[in-house]
């Protein structure tokens, strides 16, 4: 198994690997993540805007994320620098992301 | 990885559906409504439901979470409430 | 990669990524693995169609 697999699944969480049961850590991990990944699709084409790392402050229009994710990849970003067209941000970058809906 | 990122999916859910406030890195702090805990990257995800009618949600990346106090529980009504954000067809309450 | 040619595979592709799946998220492995699959699909699609560059080039934090 992948160290990140590893790490995932802590100690004691694993359940019998049934695909029809699902043990309590299991199906708590379920549901937290299928409201991440619907949160993650419902900013599709959004504008969002991100806190960075060493006071950095953008905005972008969100038009894929990565699984797990690792980054956005984002349209119209706009930086002190300027406009940009098309650009990743990445996790490790970001404090926080915040839009309306 | 910090304690936030270490927690099991189990203590993450006991978030759900509380008003908290996150004290997050380089002194940023937020306050709403945990829709969900990412179990892959420890994620929170928070709502607010500003004057204008919509709803405002805020995601603080789970590497930059220093600690999250819970504020409040949601009554039925707020339950319900946050229940339909994300999840249409997910019509039934959340409740871990 | 002799043995390789002689030993008939022992896994399908994807195969150790569903038994992985379904000891994290058990009988929602399937649906979270084809949303995550889905959500790829469309990064790897808009990278290649955009060749969008990384910002900022060098990461904030190491």
């Amino acid at each position: 198994s992948s160290p990140r697999f590893q790490a995932l699944l802590g100690t004691g969480a694993a359940g019998g690997g049934h695909p029809k049961t699902s043990s309590p850590p299991q199906a708590a991990r379920a549901a937290l993540r299928l409201r991440y990944l619907r949160s993650l699709g419902a900013m599709r084409g959004l504008p969002v805007s991100f806190t960075l790392h060493e006071g950095g402050r953008v905005g972008a229009v969100v038009a894929a994320a990565d699984a797990p994710p690792l980054a956005f990849q984002v349209d119209a970003l706009r930086t002190p620098l300027g406009l940009q067209a098309a650009a990743l941000l990445r996790c490790s970058d970001i404090i926080a992301y915040a839009f309306e809906m | 990885m910090n304690d936030w990122q270490m927690k099991s999916p189990l203590d993450w859910e006991t978030y759900v559906n509380k008003r908290v406030k996150v004290a997050a890195a380089e002194k940023n702090e937020y306050e709403g409504w945990a829709l969900t805990v990412d179990p892959v990257s420890a994620n929170v995800v928070l709502a607010n439901f500003p004057e204008n009618g919509r709803v405002s949600i805020v995601v603080v990346l789970g590497h930059a979470v220093q600690e999250v106090d819970v504020l409040q529980e949601a009554d039925d009504e707020m339950k319900a409430r946050l229940s339909c954000i994300f999840a249409p067809e997910e019509s039934k309450a959340y409740s871990p | 990669s002799t043995r390789r040619s002689v030993e008939p595979p022992t896994e399908r592709p994807g195969e150790r990524r569903m038994v992985e799946m379904e000891k994290l998220y058990g009988a929602e492995a399937a649906k979270i693995l084809a949303m995550e699959t889905a959500m790829q699909l469309i990064f790897d699609k808009n990278c290649d169609k955009k060749q969008p560059k990384y910002w900022p080039i060098i990461p904030l934090k190491l």
